[in-house]
This record gives C-alpha cells, structure tokens and sequence, in this order.
C-alpha cells in the first residue's frame, strides 16, 4: 500500500475522534476541523506513516503540537495588534502589509524561541532597531564581548531552527 | 541544538555575519569578508542560504515599516515580551507597557479555559446538563470548573458568566464559587457573572444565599441582583432578567455606559475590539443581538455620535465623533 493510501486510511479510521478532541480542546467545531487538516498535514510531513504502531498516540502528539502553534499565534497576532493600537493613533497597516509582518513574527518567534532573554533582546536590538554593538552594550550596561557572544548564540540558533524548517514547519 | 551541529562553513558564516552587523565595520574588514566569499563557491552558498532564513523576515518587517511607522516597534514588542520592562523608560514607553500588560492577563485566558472542566470559545454559548440533572448555560468566553461531592455541589467559575437551574437535592447544596465570594442555590435558577475587579448575581426564581468573601451574607429573592467582592455585597438596582438576557443571545441594557456594551460584546467578536474613552462614556439604552456583533455596532452607530473603523479585518476601533477631524 502506498504512503497516500496508508494516509487516506488514518484519515477516515481516525479523522471522527481527533476533530471530537480539537472541538472540545477549542470549542469551535469549524475551528476545530482547520486544526485536523493541519494535523493530517503533518503526517503526509512527517515520519513513515507504514511503520506507525499506536497511530492514536501519534495523532494525539501531531494534534497538540497544531494546538499548541494555534494557541501560540493568536497570541502574537493579539500582543502585535494591541501593540499597535496603542502607539499609531489612525493608521493601520494594509491587509498585504499586515499579512506580511505577521508571518515575519511568527518566523522570528519561531526562530527565537527557547534563546535567553538577553540574547533576544541584543538580536531584536540590533536586527530590528538597527542599533550597533556598542549602543546595545551601553544601554542593557554589558560588556561589547558579551553582546558579539550574545550575537553570536542568537545567530547560530535562528540558523539552525530555520534549517530544521521542513520538520517543524507551522500550519499554513 | 547545539553548536556541535554546525559545520565549519556555516560557524564561519556566522562570525562574518556577527561582524558585519556589529554597525562599526571597518573597510579592511569589509575586503576580507569579500575575500572570504570568493575563496569558495560553497562559501557564498552558505552566505546565501543563510542570508535568505535570517533576514527575511527582519527585512518584510522594515518594508512594511517603510510604509506605515510604528511596525517595527510593535514588532519588537511583541518578540521581546518578556524582557522588555527593563529596556523601556519613555513614557510612550509606559502606555505601550500597560497595553501589553492587559494582554499578558488575556493571553492567559486560553490556558485558563483549556484547564477547566467546561468552557467556551469567543461567540460560543453552550448548555450542559450534570450529573446531578442541574443545568448549567455557558457564555461565551467562559470557563468553570465542577467539582460535585457528597456533602456539596461545588461550581467554580473561573471566566465569564453562567446560568444555573439546580436540580434540588435536599442536603447537598449547589455552590457557585469565584474568588469574590459564593453564591449558595436554595432550589432556583441564577446567573453569576465573574469579572475582574468584582463578581454579580443575578437570580431568576426563587432565592439565592449570597456570601461575599469578606463574610457578609445576604438573601437575594428572584427578579434581584447584586455585586459582591472582597469589600461586601451591593445590591444592583438593574433587573435579574436584563443581567441574564445574555442566555437568550441578548445584550439588555438601561442606560449603561458605552464601554460596558462593548466589553459584553467582546465575548463574541473576533479579532480585536477598542473603544476611545470619551465614546466608552456615552449612554446606551436598548436590546442587542449578541450572536451577530456587526449588526450591534451597525445599530450603535445608528443611535450614537460614534464612528466605527475596521482595520484588516481584525481591529476595530469605536471612537467619538468629535475626535475625528
């Protein structure tokens, strides 16, 4: 049996369950069913679906790691959205753009995810603000070594998740 | 992850890009990162690859920045969440901190309802009937907790407002508990509401004893309201059916401000819903459908000096007429 099969029987063995867990998860039975696509999306990504034993467990993992994305982008969208409001007075950014930087955040806090604080904060500091080493170093009070250091260590981390991409991508 | 998983190409990519982003390059150091990208086509693969997943998504944000001011910052905001109380001394740098803090507190809210026993979604109400044949009506945005013994049938109410009919059960009182108090069923049908600063109750038949959680106790027969926090219990003058016109899909409201209209809505609106202070202050008279937020805010702009804009279809924003020029 090809992969596609093997997908297409754990797609109605286990599609009637998994979208009574999401619904209950969520409370919103169409929000809840996007969330199975994107489950059943990251096991045409994933592992060999032949050599699956407990096809419920695995589910379950994919379908919480979904929610958890889920969970974790309409709180950015939310945070971006209160921070703008607070700041530009009558203007709001176009659709385009709006799509645009929303997607860019998810990326960087997606690549930043797990760095220490200050770590982040140099990168942010110096990616975002444009601001040079020596500035950071003066106003977060640390040396420039420890700033290049900190540089560095978020750099080599946003490179290596941003490597690992096609594994952990997030639902579309 | 670790940096054991990088090859020596990439490390070296990496101090170049550290460098080169310090804002003090110098020129002889600019002709030797241009050597070290000529030594090697792999070299400039890497250079390029790697250029394309860090800056990407940096670049979109000053594009759209470029555009239209205060991205960026928002942006960086939202990244840096968690250290940013210590970066920020401005003023503007206040306001936007108490944006956020209400966020914090919101953001907490999924979490919350996810651990409850029963909650509900943005424009969601739900019913439920419990074990004990007593039914429990859900806002939406809610979330209680049901934690039914021997000796008492305990609600907890961690979000939002609910409706409950007890089932009697003679010996075994049904509680509704939030952190400002209880409100003890004597056989009868009863709303109570959580909110941040304090809890209502709303009762529909019969009575409910109501104890603040300073220790004052009161009675409260059908068609009565009351508030009740840490300070003691307030009797409302408002009707129990308009505080409960919610589980018929209704917003009832007499003469209340705007801006409680408006938080009531919340709970059914995706998407983000704000309200100017001087348009929060107007007076509202009348009876809404909850289901269909739009409609509601059609008919408020109808009735009221106020101006609606939508942004991306996400934000919306309720201002006074007199603030727009």
């Amino acid at each position: 049996m090809s992969a596609a099969h093997l997908v297409a029987h754990l797609y109605v063995d286990h599609y009637a369950w998994l979208h009574g867990w999401l619904r209950r998860k969520i409370g919103c039975t169409h929000l809840a069913a996007d969330l199975t696509q994107d489950t059943f999306v990251r096991v045409l990504g994933g592992r060999e679906v032949a050599q699956l034993n407990e096809p419920r467990a695995y589910l379950m993992t994919l379908a919480q790691r979904v929610l958890f994305s889920f969970w974790r982008r309409r709180d950015l969208e939310q945070a971006w959205l209160e921070a703008l409001a607070q700041q530009t007075e009558s203007q709001a950014p176009s659709a385009e753009d709006y799509a645009l930087v929303r997607e860019a955040i998810e990326t960087l806090d997606r690549l930043l995810a797990g760095l220490p604080l200050r770590a982040r904060r140099v990168f942010l500091m110096n990616r975002l603000d444009e601001l040079s080493y020596p500035e950071i170093a003066r106003q977060i009070g640390v040396s420039l070594a420890t700033v290049e250091r900190d540089m560095k260590r978020a750099l080599t981390q946003c490179w290596l998740v941003g490597l690992d991409r096609g594994a952990t991508a997030w639902p579309t | 992850m670790n940096a054991a998983a990088l090859d020596p190409i990439a490390e070296a990519a990496i101090d170049w890009l550290v460098r080169l982003n310090s804002g003090c390059v110098g020129a002889d150091e600019q002709l030797a990162f241009a050597r070290w990208l000529q030594a090697d086509p792999r070299h400039e693969a890497v250079w390029r690859e790697m250029a394309g997943v860090l800056e990407q998504p940096v670049a979109a944000i000053r594009q759209a920045e470029a555009r239209q001011p205060g991205q960026q910052r928002a942006a960086h905001l939202v990244l840096g969440a968690p250290a940013r109380r210590k970066a920020l001394r401005s003023s503007a740098a206040g306001l936007l901190l108490l944006g956020l803090g209400g966020y914090v507190l919101h953001r907490q809210q999924p979490l919350e309802a996810l651990l409850a026993d029963m909650h509900t979604a943005t424009g969601e109400r739900r019913r439920a009937v419990l074990a004990d044949g007593s039914v429990l009506l859900l806002d939406a945005r809610s979330a209680v907790n049901i934690d039914f013994g021997a000796q008492v049938r305990l609600l907890n109410l961690r979000q939002g407002q609910i409706l409950v009919e007890a089932a009697a059960a003679p010996g075994r009182p049904l509680i509704v508990r939030t952190e400002h108090g209880e409100a003890r069923a004597l056989g009868t049908r009863f709303v109570v509401r959580r909110g941040e600063a304090g809890s209502e109750l709303a009762v529909l038949d019969h009575s409910v004893q109501l104890t603040a959680a300073n220790g004052s106790r009161h009675n409260f027969a059908a068609g009565r309201a009351a508030r009740y926090d840490a300070q003691g219990i307030v009797p409302l003058a408002d009707s129990a059916a308009a505080l409960a016109a919610w589980s018929q899909g209704l917003l009832d409201v007499r003469d209340r401000p705007m801006g409680e209209v408006i938080a009531a809505l919340r709970s059914y609106q995706r998407g983000y819903l704000r309200i100017s202070p001087q348009a929060a202050a107007l007076r509202v008279f009348g009876v809404f459908p909850l289901d269909d937020p739009d409609a509601t805010l059609a008919s408020l702009a109808e009735t009221q000096p106020i101006v609606i804009r939508r942004f991306a279809g996400l934000l919306t924003r309720i201002e006074h007429r007199n603030e727009i020029s």
